[in-house]
């Protein structure tokens, strides 16, 4: 997948390799993000999920993404929510499927997925990777150690260029 | 490849809350000064490794 030419980062990402690991075997698989559509609500189960993610679709505001492995692309690992803010991307939500939450989580690593997703959002929109978003405060110093996210005030955080494109090659190939 | 496994025992979920007029105005200041220390790195990074051509 290329960059248009007119973002500023000289950044080609070709093919995507993210991958989720699980959890009980090590094994990795790989996975892929796809956009969903109003067409898609009806295989989101609301007792499923901690958020309203049908309302989320129907936001037009807002773009929903869902992260599967490619051998099993109707099994929803997780979902991400994001707007295009012109010069950034925000981050509305995430959340994991119920099986890669808590301890007997199946699956390690969607979450990360999904932000370097995010971030390659960014820089695909010339916005040079930054990403903003809410984080619980427990989960600050964690983001900024796992993703490198930049504590800005309260509970917001953003992920600027360099952290970002960091995050997008451990999950992309260049 | 170097996944970012998060522990076990903890569950990264994310629910932002809508940024006020000021948190943004706030953000895209600092945002705007790092995209122009970005490019001025990337100038002068392109700027020297230009041959010289006597």
């Amino acid at each position: 997948m290329k960059i248009s030419k007119n973002t500023p980062l000289d950044f080609v990402i070709d093919k995507l390799t993210n991958s989720i690991e699980n959890t009980y075997t090590g094994e990795v698989f790989d996975t892929e993000i796809v956009r969903m559509t109003l067409s898609d609500l009806k295989i989101i189960k609301k007792t499923d999920w901690q958020f309203d993610w049908g309302k989320e679709i129907k936001d037009t505001t807002k773009e929903v993404y869902k992260l599967s492995t490619t051998n099993n692309p109707i099994i929803i690992q997780g979902l991400l929510s994001i707007e295009d803010k012109q010069d950034h991307i925000f981050m509305h939500l995430i959340e994991s499927s119920k099986f890669n939450k808590g301890k007997d989580k199946v699956y390690l690593g969607v979450p990360g997925n999904l932000v370097a997703f995010a971030c390659k959002v960014s820089v695909d929109k010339g916005y040079e990777g930054f990403l903003a978003f809410d984080a619980k405060s427990a989960l600050i110093k964690h983001y900024q150690e796992t993703l490198h996210a930049t504590h800005f005030r309260g509970l917001r955080m953003f992920i600027e260029t360099n952290a970002a494109l960091r995050l997008i090659s451990r999950y992309f190939k260049s | 490849m170097a996944l970012i496994r998060e522990p076990k025992n903890v569950d990264f979920t994310v629910q932002s809350k809508p940024w006020t007029e000021e948190e943004l105005r706030d953000f895209r200041k600092l945002m705007n000064e790092l995209k122009a220390k970005n490019a001025k790195r990337k100038r002068s990074t392109s700027t020297t490794s230009k041959k010289v051509v006597v």
